[in-house]
C-alpha cells in the first residue's frame, strides 16, 4: 500500500498530557515497522458531536479514516462526540483501538 | 470504556453510569500482568497468554456487570491476576478492541506495540474511501 493510511484519533488533544504524545509517537512507530506513511488526524469531541445525524452525506468525516482510534483524557468535553465515532467504527467496519 | 457506555445505552441508558465504577484502587502508574483469554483476537494479536501493560485510570468495569457484557458480542479479553476486567473485544467486529490500559506507553521506535502494528494492518485493509 502506497497512500498514506488515515487514522481519526478521537480524543481533545493537550500537548501536557503525555499519554497523547505517546499516543501519536506509538502510533508513529507502528507505522515505520510496516514501512507505512501515517496521516493521524485528531478529532475534538466537540467538532463530533456537531456532525448532523447520521446520513450517508453526514459522515463523510469519518468515512475517510481506515481506522479510529479513541485515545485516553476522560471525561471527554463531549462524550456524545466521542460515542458517535465509536458508534461508527463499530458499524462501518472500521478498525478501532479504545484505550 | 466509551464502548461500554454506547451498549448501555442502547440497552439499558439508566443503568449506563454504574457500569463503570471507580476501582476500589487507583491504577494510576501502575504496571499490572494481563491474562489474555484464549479464543480471542488479541490473542492472537499478542500471540501469548500474558502481557504487562501500564496504566493511567481510576475508573473500570463494575464487576457486577462482568457477566452481561460477556452476552453478544463483546468478549472480555484480558484480565488482572484478580480476573478483573482489563480488555474485551467485539466477535463480529474484524478489529476492535477496547482497553483499560495505554498500550500507548509500552511503545518505542525498538519494540512498536504489537496492538498496535495489529491495528494498523487491519486498517491497511479498509477500502479506500473515494473523495471527489
Amino acid at each position: 500500500m502506497n497512500r498514506p493510511l488515515r487514522i481519526g484519533i478521537i480524543g481533545d488533544f493537550e500537548p501536557s498530557y503525555p499519554s497523547h504524545i505517546a499516543t501519536n509517537e506509538a502510533l508513529n512507530h507502528a507505522a515505520r515497522a510496516l514501512s507505512l506513511t501515517l496521516d493521524p488526524s485528531w478529532l475534538p469531541t466537540l467538532s463530533l458531536f456537531d456532525m448532523p445525524p447520521s446520513d450517508d452525506d453526514s459522515e463523510t468525516l469519518l468515512k475517510q479514516f481506515d481506522g479510529l482510534w479513541c485515545a485516553p483524557g476522560s471525561p471527554y468535553k463531549s462524550m456524545e462526540g466521542a460515542l458517535k465515532a465509536i458508534r461508527f467504527a463499530r458499524e462501518h467496519d472500521r478498525p478501532f483501538v479504545g484505550t | 470504556m466509551g464502548i461500554l457506555d454506547a451498549d448501555n445505552e442502547e440497552t439499558s441508558p439508566d443503568s449506563s453510569n454504574l457500569v463503570i465504577s471507580k476501582l476500589t484502587c487507583s491504577l494510576v502508574g501502575q504496571a499490572q500482568t494481563i491474562k489474555i483469554m484464549p479464543g480471542t483476537l488479541a490473542r492472537q494479536v499478542y500471540g501469548e497468554e500474558e502481557t504487562v501493560e501500564e496504566f493511567r485510570c481510576n475508573y473500570g468495569l463494575n464487576c457486577e456487570y462482568r457477566d452481561k457484557i460477556s452476552i453478544g458480542e463483546l468478549k472480555v479479553a484480558g484480565v488482572d491476576t484478580n480476573g478483573e476486567v482489563r480488555m474485551v473485544e467485539l466477535s463480529d467486529h474484524r478489529f476492535f478492541i477496547a482497553t483499560l490500559f495505554l498500550p500507548q506507553l509500552c511503545s518505542s521506535s525498538d519494540k512498536p506495540h504489537r496492538l498496535i502494528v495489529a491495528y494498523l494492518k487491519a486498517a491497511m485493509a479498509t477500502p479506500p474511501f473515494k473523495r471527489f
